[in-house]
């Protein structure tokens, strides 16, 4: 946007160069200027700070590295007695010294008899892959008219969906297992995957309205003058340019259904249709606590979310960015 | 191509009427500018053509049909955005083909238009870039490119150039001048910038609060302004206005009285408050207005503030010693203050006292009640309002 006066031009509409020869030595000629902006010099303050931190700065280091160690230390702890065989973890991982490495505990966990890890991973893609793809789809679907169209009930709606996010799990577990024995789909995937679906729209709604409304509605205009349908426009045009915003969707909803403890601990029954959250708690060995079995299972789960994060991080942050920035 | 009427066409939103009964008519291959301030429904008049907005009353005519209820698509328009509206996850070739393929021409067909297309607009090799690796202007360039392969019948462009730097909207100003002439198209270009409208345009429609005030010739509109708000928008610096009454020997104000019969204003009583409006550069030093045929009596004043400008020099003067200069006024209108254009070579400086003079042919008379024009000569010469002759003199 300009904000120039009409009846005030500047710059070339405004009349003839004033500039004297003077001046002319200390200007650049319009034909000398460069199409893009040259890059701003950071200022020596700036500068100054970034090679020497003073006190304050480094102190703010020093908390930072230090939550950052508290953080990852379990998580260090856990892969360590993955990987080495219960006598040398009852003695504490953090020796290090005659360590033992061995896959021993992940096989176990793999095959373990009562709940094996390899079955229950199975069974948590099962119900999470489509638990995400539906929300997207749906997700998108729902955010669009919310944010491009007007319609009756409109706030209202949008409430209500606002609503259903500030209510807790538990709150709703009683309505939903009588809603689901009532349909006959208590104990089963597709029942557990409707909860999901429902669950994650919330959120899912509110994430993508945000960000629809940061696409200019002049490409929509453009679209239509162009002869395409308001279906067209969504496929075409709305689609594509969510991507990343979708893909934010993808990482959440996904970690979340596949960590969800609460609704399959609710909802499923029978010990072979178990998801892994589900598994970790059962495998206390016959003798003995296992814990290096735990700690391998513990790990195998985590690191599906951890995978599919990582490949997706670059869209993912700005997907991030685009929804919560205006 | 097709001709565009619009019958007293209004667009109320909830408590703001955008558009107040508009009607007009363009002609087929005619290039009109709509020009106002922001949020005088420039836009939304042109919206209303492109189908993007529907009229709350009206009708819109393009060719021989009634369009008023139809869909953008159906119109035969194509629209170049301000702020260009490419598809950001499309290349060139994409973006320009969009319509096309959504209409489903065949591959062959739909390459020879895209490539035509851009060679009108000078974007040969650049189709497979994406809009982010082009400049602003390549990126308008495909946006008109967009536009033009379609065929349309009339082409609608909002601001297109505002969101360019000075220097490229002037290029592409005469860019737009090739494009009509070499298409033949009817266009209609939204712009608050008055140098735009007046360079570009076969007519100028001037629109303020909603309403037309004047659909005309740019110089016409410039000569001939059919009310105080035409006059005061077309024409950069702004034209003075002076306020005073209608008398038995003419017009009297404060600091500026101009003699004529009052039979040349005969819709006006005497008594009744006028507005005089005379552009800069009709105000003239009595030492150079020899030329000047048809003189006013002298006007005696200060030179208050030099503005040069290289080719000319703006010089604000002071009418009345004593007067307080009323700083917070536009200069133009504050009611002791008269603004002059003289070339660089004058003897002029600031402080200097000077006599003037105001062209007799210039003056222009306007009701300050209702602001419109009564009169734009005070010669004898010429008794009607608009005599071609006017036109003519300034040109």
């Amino acid at each position: 946007m300009t904000d120039d006066d009409p009846l005030n031009p500047t710059g070339i509409d405004a009349g003839a160069d004033t500039v004297n020869d003077h001046d002319r030595t200390r200007y650049l000629r319009t034909e000398e200027i460069p199409e893009t902006a040259p890059e701003a010099d950071l200022d020596w303050q700036t500068r100054l700070n970034e090679t020497i931190p003073t006190s304050k700065r480094a102190l703010t280091y020093l908390v930072a590295i230090a939550v950052a160690v508290l953080w990852i230390v379990p998580f260090i702890g856990l892969f360590m007695a993955s990987f080495r065989p219960l006598s040398e973890i009852i003695g504490g991982w953090w020796h290090v010294e005659g360590m033992t490495f061995t896959l021993e505990n992940y096989y176990q966990a793999w095959d373990y008899s009562t709940a094996p890890m390899g079955r229950a991973l199975r069974n948590t893609f099962i119900v999470t892959i489509p638990a995400v793809l539906i929300v997207m789809l749906l997700g998108v679907m729902a955010a669009y008219p919310f944010a491009r169209f007007e319609f009756p009930l409109k706030t209202t709606l949008f409430f209500l969906i606002l609503l259903v996010m500030a209510a807790p799990p538990e709150l709703v577990a009683m309505g939903n297992y009588n809603a689901l024995h009532e349909f006959g789909l208590f104990d089963t995937y597709m029942g557990l995957i409707l909860i999901h679906i429902g669950w994650g729209l919330g959120w899912v709604v509110l994430f993508l309205r945000n960000y629809l409304l940061g696409i200019p509605e002049e490409l929509e205009e453009a679209a239509r003058i162009d002869g395409a349908s308001r279906y067209q426009i969504f496929r075409t045009i709305i689609l594509p340019l969510s991507t990343p915003a979708l893909v934010s969707v993808a990482v959440i909803q996904f970690t979340w259904v596949w960590n969800a403890f609460f609704f399959p601990l609710v909802f499923m029954r029978s010990p072979e249709l178990y998801l892994a959250p589900q598994v970790l708690p059962l495998m206390t060995g016959r003798v003995q606590v296992e814990w290096g079995m735990i700690a391998a299972g513990s790990i195998m789960t985590m690191a599906v979310p951890v995978i599919l994060f990582l490949l997706l991080e670059r869209y993912y942050k700005r997907g991030m960015v685009a929804a919560v920035a205006d | 191509m097709a001709r565009i009427q619009l019958e007293h066409i209004t667009k109320r939103y909830e408590d703001v009427t955008a558009v107040d009964d508009v009607s007009m008519e363009i002609e087929d291959g005619e290039f009109v500018t709509f020009v106002g301030p922001s949020g005088c429904g420039k836009s939304t008049t042109m919206e209303t053509v492109a189908g993007l907005t529907k009229p709350t009353e009206g009708k819109v005519y393009i060719g021989d049909r009634e369009v008023t209820n139809l869909a953008p698509k159906d119109r035969g328009v194509a629209m170049v955005f301000q702020n260009i509206a490419l598809f950001p996850h499309m290349d060139v070739f994409e973006n320009i083909s969009f319509g096309l393929r959504l209409r489903k021409y065949d591959d062959e067909e739909v390459r020879r238009r895209v490539e035509q297309a851009a060679d009108i607009v000078q974007l040969e090799g650049m189709l497979d870039r994406m809009p982010d690796e082009m400049s602003g202007g390549q990126r308008q360039r495909v946006a008109i490119a967009r536009a033009i392969v379609r065929n349309p019948d009339v082409f609608l462009m909002d601001e297109p150039l505002a969101n360019l730097d000075a220097k490229l909207r002037v290029h592409m100003r005469t860019e737009l001048q090739r494009l009509h002439r070499e298409l033949g198209t009817t266009i209609i270009y939204v712009t608050h910038d008055q140098a735009e409208a007046m360079t570009m345009s076969n007519r100028i429609a001037v629109l303020n609060e909603g309403k037309l005030q004047q659909l005309a010739p740019p110089l016409e509109c410039y000569n001939e302004p059919a009310n105080l708000f035409v006059a005061g928008f077309i024409g950069s610096p702004s034209m003075n206005f002076v306020e005073g009454e209608l008398t038995a020997t003419g017009f009297e104000s404060e600091n500026v009285d101009v003699a004529f019969e009052p039979e040349l204003v005969p819709s006006v009583e005497r008594g009744d408050t006028l507005t005089l409006g005379v552009r800069p550069e009709d105000v003239h030093l009595v030492e150079t207005a020899d030329d000047v045929t048809e003189q006013t009596d002298e006007l005696y004043a200060t030179a208050d503030v030099l503005e040069p400008m290289g080719d000319e020099v703006f010089v604000y003067l002071l009418l009345s010693e004593d007067a307080d200069r009323s700083m917070e006024q536009e200069p133009a209108t504050a009611p002791n203050q008269l603004l002059m254009s003289v070339t660089p070579d004058t003897d002029i400086h600031e402080g200097k006292e000077v006599a003037v003079v105001l062209d007799r042919s210039k003056i222009h008379l306007f009701e300050t009640a209702t602001g419109n024009a009564l009169r734009h000569r005070l010669t004898e010469r010429s008794d009607s309002d608009s005599g071609p002759t006017a036109t003519e003199a300034d040109s």
